[in-house]
């Protein structure tokens, strides 16, 4: 339960479950939705799959992201969502971890 | 295919359902003209039947999808996935709260009509998906 609840403390995670409320979604065209690194999402993938929100298949080269997320699970989401609760500790986050991706430099 | 340990607690599980089940309704026979009014004993009985439901239907999303998944566009069958289990998660809070508060008379057809409504809406969203113009 308290990977769960780790899981659903960030909102980069938990804006990955909301998009895949509407379907299926593969690892790139998901990654491009956020602005962080692609070692970041994998690290927030891998707490999504290790609380067992989210289900990956590999087919080929692309990995397709699908949910799986019990009823309470969902409602707990959309609890959490509602009300902005903050559940994890700084240092528990994948971006301190693995290192959030630096701002493009602009050509001067 | 999922895994045996997954496989096994879902059985376990299921059989302490089971025993719950048979369990309370044991000790509500054995206790119920003595110790609790009858009419308290079909309530317990039936908010623990739907109980069950909420149970089971809660888990529901997660334990179709390897099944259905072979069948249909995923997209589809992630949304019916997650359309049966907040109807049934529904429907059976519905029934428990039916026998609960409902008056006893009345307590059954409640519960069914709650339960029969989930069922409904479930079937009637499948058929939505089947037959809707693309």
């Amino acid at each position: 339960m308290s990977e769960i609840f780790k899981a659903l403390a960030d909102p980069t995670r938990r804006k990955v479950l909301q998009l895949l409320q509407r379907g299926p979604i593969g690892a790139g065209e998901l990654a491009d939705q956020f602005d962080v690194s692609k070692p970041t999402m994998s690290a927030h993938f891998a707490v999504l799959i290790a609380a067992g929100l989210i289900d990956a298949e590999k087919q080929g080269r692309t990995i397709t992201y699908r949910l799986r997320m019990s009823v309470l699970e969902e409602a707990l989401l959309g609890f959490v969502e509602v009300f902005g609760i903050q559940l994890m500790r700084k240092e528990d986050e994948p971006a301190a971890a693995a290192g959030e991706k630096k701002p493009k430099k602009g050509k001067p | 295919m999922m895994p045996e340990s997954t496989k096994s607690s879902h059985i376990t599980r299921a059989l302490a359902c089971a025993a719950l089940l048979l369990g309370v309704a044991g000790l509500v026979k054995l206790l119920s003209p003595a110790h609790i009014y009858p009419e308290w004993a079909q309530r317990v009985l039936g908010a623990l039947m739907g109980c069950v439901v909420v149970l089971y239907a809660n888990s529901v999303p997660k334990i179709l999808a390897p099944l259905a998944r072979q069948r249909c566009n995923p997209a589809v069958e992630q949304s019916l996935r997650r359309f049966c289990g907040w109807s049934l998660v529904l429907g059976g809070a519905g029934y428990v709260i039916a026998w609960l508060a409902a008056p006893i008379a009345w307590a059954n057809l409640a519960a069914a009509i709650s339960l029969g409504l989930a069922l409904c809406a479930f079937l009637l969203r499948c058929a939505w998906s089947l037959f809707r113009p693309r």
